[in-house]
Parts: structure tokens; sequence; C-alpha cells
């Protein structure tokens, strides 16, 4: 069942980007009206804060297929509700350890804080990020439901 | 197990309990059961053994039913440390919980790889050395990632979504489930998704699991939950120096925003 991760020629991953309201999205916001070019791999999900995800949406977005799993917001004490990223940190770090435990490859996992005037790193976050998953081939989930 | 018949006795004639959640000798079998001034003469059927039960879930539900009265408990180390959460996540009244002790058996404490096998005080058993490292996590992390992998998914593949671990566990006490919710688990499919059904219990168990192994003890697929919730415990520790149930003071890292002590490079290593 497990599918074998590689790096399969003409791979396109699907990117699962939770995005806050006020910083990231307005980031990536910015990213658009400068027209900078990035891979159009990432479906956005807006959110209002990061600490409105739970590690549930992240699973369950690892299990509906996604290859990889952005969560990005503002930068600690940034966050317009104080200290909603706080709580988002700690929980990306427990759910990071726990799939390196159960081998489901945390790398697919990315957090990262980008502000709304960081039109530019949110272009280059998306980049990178979107390259290694491309290398790191489909994930094993996508062919188990 | 006289010394604490003795001290279920006196407790209750000293008016310091109104009742005591044991455990009962019936038909060649420990049973739970409310030892109380109106029985005092089945006393003698008291037990105390190896065998263990979630004595704390008993004593959530009628401390729930009768919050005026006072209940003692039998305890080993896990179920003292379940005490201590639990009053932190204020499910219990300090007032109105009186532990008795036991401390288990070295063959016990090896057998659950019990970092503490002893609660802070007993009247059963002698103290023996916990276990620092578990042997189960080293020989998990001893494979690649994946063995982990495969070894995790055929594992969560056998199970038969009868709840027995969530319903076993003194820990869980919430009213509405996230593993019962249908926009979240599916309905109708067996095993339940994969890995998802698994690792959200784990998550929920932060702050929570005080390794007593009775949802290992009570799953019928023979699955490993307890060696994940060891990991949690580990995780619990090594990024939020925080100790399940080991000391009343602070609380679980994902109840309260707290401070920020981690770094984005802690996370994404
Ligand atoms: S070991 Fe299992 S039953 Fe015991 S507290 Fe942890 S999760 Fe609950
Ligand atoms: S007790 Fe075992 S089979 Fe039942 S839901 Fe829990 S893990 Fe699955
Ligand atoms: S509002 Fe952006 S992280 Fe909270």
């Amino acid at each position: 069942m497990a599918k074998e991760a590689q790096s399969v020629p003409g791979f396109e991953p699907k990117i699962i980007a939770f995005l806050c309201n006020w910083c990231s999205y307005g980031g990536a916001d910015l990213a658009g009206v400068s027209r900078l070019q990035y891979p159009a791999n990432t479906r956005t999900i807006r959110v209002m804060c990061t600490a409105t995800i739970s590690p549930h949406h992240i699973l369950k977005a690892f299990q509906k297929g996604a290859d990889g799993v952005l969560v990005a917001g503002c930068h600690i004490g940034d966050c317009h509700y104080i200290k909603g990223n706080y709580m988002t940190i700690k929980r990306v770090a427990v759910l990071k350890e726990l799939l390196r435990f159960t081998g489901f490859q945390e790398e697919r996992l990315y957090l990262d804080w980008i502000s709304s005037a960081e039109g530019v790193r949110f272009a280059e976050v998306i980049r990178n990020f979107t390259q290694k998953v491309k290398e790191m081939g489909p994930s094993h989930l996508r062919t188990t439901y | 197990m006289k010394a604490m018949q003795a001290r279920v006795r006196k407790l209750l004639e000293e008016n310091k309990i109104d009742g005591f959640i044991g455990l009962k000798m019936e038909h060649g079998h420990p049973a739970p059961f409310m030892f109380s001034r109106e029985n005092l003469g089945e006393m003698e059927t008291l037990v105390v053994g190896d065998v263990r039960y979630p004595l704390n879930k008993a004593l959530l539900k009628v401390s729930g039913q009768y919050p005026d009265l006072t209940f003692g408990v039998m305890v080993r180390g896990c179920d003292e440390r379940g005490i201590t959460e639990l009053l932190k996540w204020n499910q219990l009244h300090r007032d109105r919980v009186i532990p008795v002790g036991v401390a288990c058996s070295s063959e016990l404490a090896q057998l659950c790889e019990c970092y503490k096998p002893y609660p802070s005080d007993w009247v059963v058993g002698e103290k023996t050395e916990g276990i620092a490292k578990s042997k189960r996590l080293q020989k998990i992390e001893g494979m690649n990632q994946k063995e982990r992998l495969s070894y995790w998914l055929n594992q969560f593949n056998k199970c038969i979504k009868c709840y027995g671990c969530r319903d076993v566990c003194p820990m869980c006490f919430c009213e509405v489930c996230s593993l019962e919710d249908r926009n979240f688990i599916l309905t109708g499919k067996l095993p339940p998704e994969n890995p998802t059904f698994h690792l959200s219990r784990a998550v929920h168990m932060v702050g929570r699991c005080i390794d007593c192994g009775l949802c290992e003890e009570a799953c019928p697929s023979n699955i490993p939950v307890r060696t994940l919730y060891k990991k949690i415990n580990e995780i619990v520790k090594e990024y939020f120096d925080y100790r399940t149930g080991e000391s009343s003071e602070g609380k679980s890292p994902l109840n309260l925003l707290g401070e920020v002590t981690l770094e984005l490079s802690d996370v994404n290593k």
C-alpha cells in the first residue's frame, strides 16, 4: 500500500497552504499584485489566524492526498490575536515529531512566518517548498484512501 | 492487602471519605467496587494485585454525580499522575479526593516500562526503580523511515474502530470526541482513516497521557498504541520540559498559549 517515495518525472505536487488572513495571505496578495512568478502547485486556504488550524486539518489534508502542507502566519509578536501563533508553533512541533516517529515524512509539513510586506519572500518560500516536495515525490497517502 | 483494607476502613470510620473506589474479589476476579460505611463487612474482599482497572474513570463519573461527597481511590504511580492532571484539567476537586497508594511490583514496572512505578505515598508494595528509556521506543527509533512507515501503516490498518482505547482511557473526559466527528473521520469505513484516526488521538494525548497502558490492553487488535503515546510523552518532555502528571505546577503545553520557547529552526529540522 505504501507507495515508494521517489522523484517521479513530470510529477506536479499538490500542496495545501494554510495562510493567516492578516499576514501571510497579505504576503501572497502582494506577491500577486507585484506579478512575482511562483509555481502554481499550492491551493490556498485562508484562515483568520494560524491558531485556528488544528492538527486535524493538517492530517486531513495529508489524508486527502496533499503531497505537502504549508502553514504560514504572522511573525512572532505580530499575530493579530496577539499569541495565536504561540500555539501554532507548538502544535506543528508536536505533529512533526509524531510524523517522523511514524515514518510519514515530516518534511512534507512546513511552518513559516511571512508578513504582508514580504511578497518576495512569499514567492521564495513557495518556490523552495514546492521544489522540495517535488523531489520527495508523491505522498504515500495519495493511494491510501 | 491487609494494610490497604485497614487504611480504607479507618478513612471510612473517621468520616474522611464517603466511599472508596477499589477492587473487590468477586467470583474469583478482581472487579471495581465502591466500599462504603454501609458495606464495611465487604472489606475482607478488597484486593490489590497486579490487575489494573481505570478506577479514575469511575471516580470521574461518581464525583461528577455526587460533587459534595469525598471519595478515596486506589492509586498506582500512573493513577496518581492521572489525578494530578485531572485536577489541573478541572475534572476533580482537590479536597474531594483522597488517594491511597500502591507501589507496583518490579515485574509490572518492567512490563509497563514505567518511569515512576510508585505514587508519592503508599500503603502496599515496595518502591522499585523506574525505567528511564523505553525499549519499545528504541526499537522503533532504530528503524529507518520506510520501516517505520510500513510498521505503523500495518498496525493502524488492524484497527476496527471500536473506540476501546478511548473508552478505557482515564484521561479521556471530553463530552464531544473529535474521533466521532463525521467531517473529520469518515464513517462506514474500516480501518478508520489511516493515520488520521490514530495520530489525532495521539495529539490529543499531549499533556494528558499518564502512561497507564490500559488502551493497549483494551485493544482487541493488539495495536501498540501505548508506544505511540509514550512517544508523545517524550516529545512533550523534550520540547516543553513538561512531564505529564508529575507536578501540580504548570499546565499541559497545548492547554495554554504560554510563552514562545521554540524557534522555527527547532520545528523545521
Ligand atoms: S496509556 Fe492509554 S489509556 Fe492510559 S492515559 Fe495514556 S492514552 Fe489513556
Ligand atoms: S482499541 Fe484498538 S481497534 Fe479499538 S479503536 Fe482503539 S486502536 Fe482501534
Ligand atoms: S493572525 Fe496571523 S498568525 Fe495569528
